[in-house]
């Protein structure tokens, strides 16, 4: 655990005025407070880190003691008692450790709560005042799911507050598509209802096929000779294999659309996006002396 | 008698220490809707979340129940504007994908 700079957090000198704390807390309150930062979870941290630097610096006594341990208030406890028995114990712990902690890492965050709660008891722990609810608090979750995965309504099970919750992750969903399920959040308290589960999805890139809303796109080769003279290949698409005629006289590059053999349109049954296939001409190599001499006669033509 | 699925205003108030009049003031800037049944009022469990937002940002940030409309309908808003970059973001990767 790091020292925790809550002068720092703050923004303001170690010889800020009560009136400069306030201020700052308030500044800054407006500029993280959660409900006003909606997704965004770097903010709902500040939020919280701001809180327990407003806490402790905007109580005289708090201030003293938190100024008076400064960096060695791992020991502050141990320094009280310490005093109170008139040990000589007290230099040693001032030398022993000094110098130790890392004062640049103001909002280093993990370890924030448990700074606060270590240096003034459990009683002075953070008590969670600014988001206090009578519903319970919304869950935020994420939920990882490959292209293939998402092309299908199906079933997935996550485990929340160590509960496992089966969902239905309707075909079609897209990247960073958000869901709510009510009601899966944490428990009201005094009869309040629970709050709600909100999963996020991320669909993780696919090396095949690249998606575009609910269009799908491919790209395939195809030798030059079909691609001259014209031909059928065979393509691979999520709904199985489908037989393509290549026009002649195919030009690299060239697209065909392949209607409805796209991606699923969300909450839209029976519903496609289209596939776009894109040839990819594949020009012969290792040509032998007679290829060559016919390719010779041919651009001599 | 209170219904089963409502929350009662005064049981709302008394656990977040609110005056039940800055509930009704919310009414009357059309921010919650309360149901009266009996002489009492209710919200609906739906709402709680919403009410419980307008709650937060009057007492940690003072802001008053008038200017709470405002701010409500920025972060609509927002998160509007973070559904729409979330999808520009997705055909913006696509595209880039195109020129790998």
């Amino acid at each position: 655990m790091d020292f925790v700079d809550y002068y720092a957090v703050l923004g303001v000198p170690k010889t800020a005025s009560d009136d400069d704390i306030k201020k700052a807390y308030r500044k800054l309150a407006r500029k993280l407070h959660p409900d006003l930062n909606p997704n965004d979870p770097e903010a709902s941290k500040k939020f919280q880190q701001l809180n327990e630097a407003n806490e402790v610096l905007s109580d005289p006594e708090k201030r003293k003691k938190y100024d008076q341990y400064g960096k060695d208030w791992q020991h502050a406890e141990q320094f009280e008692e310490a005093r109170r028995q008139q040990q000589q114990s007290r230099q040693q712990y001032a030398r022993s450790d000094a110098g130790d902690y890392d004062f640049s890492d103001g909002f280093g965050g993990a370890d924030f709560s448990d700074f606060l709660s270590s240096m003034f008891g459990q009683e002075g722990g953070f008590r969670g005042g600014r988001q206090t609810t009578f519903r319970g608090q919304d869950y935020q979750a994420e939920l990882q799911l490959t292209l293939r995965d998402a092309y299908t309504t199906h079933k997935q099970t996550m485990t929340v507050d160590g509960k496992n919750i089966r969902i239905t992750v309707p075909a079609g969903i897209e990247n960073g598509q958000k869901i709510k399920l009510a009601g899966y959040g944490s428990p009201g308290v005094n009869g309040g209802p629970n709050g709600d589960l909100y999963i996020t999805f991320v669909i993780a890139d696919d090396s095949r096929y690249k998606r575009k809303d609910n269009d799908l796109y491919v790209n395939e080769e195809i030798d030059l000779y079909t691609a001259l003279l014209g031909g059928e290949k065979v393509i691979e698409t999520l709904d199985g294999k489908v037989k393509v005629t290549v026009p002649p006289e195919t030009q690299n590059g060239a697209k065909v659309r392949l209607k409805g053999k796209g991606f699923p349109v969300y909450k839209k049954e029976g519903s496609f996006g289209d596939l776009y296939v894109q040839w990819q001409i594949k020009l012969p190599t290792n040509l032998t002396d007679e290829q060559k001499e016919l390719f010779r006669k041919l651009a001599s033509m | 008698m209170q219904p089963d699925h409502l929350i009662a205003v005064a049981d709302f108030c008394i656990y977040h220490h609110i005056e039940v009049s800055f509930v009704h003031l919310l009414e009357q800037q059309g921010l919650v809707e309360i149901i009266t049944i009996e002489q009492s009022t209710y919200v609906q469990p739906e709402q709680l979340g919403r009410l419980e937002k307008l709650v937060r940002l009057h007492q940690d940030l003072s802001i008053h129940p008038e200017d709470l409309d405002v701010v409500f309908g920025l972060v609509e808003r927002l998160e509007e504007l973070q559904g729409q970059l979330q999808q520009l973001q997705n055909r913006l990767f696509f595209y880039e994908q195109l020129e790998r």
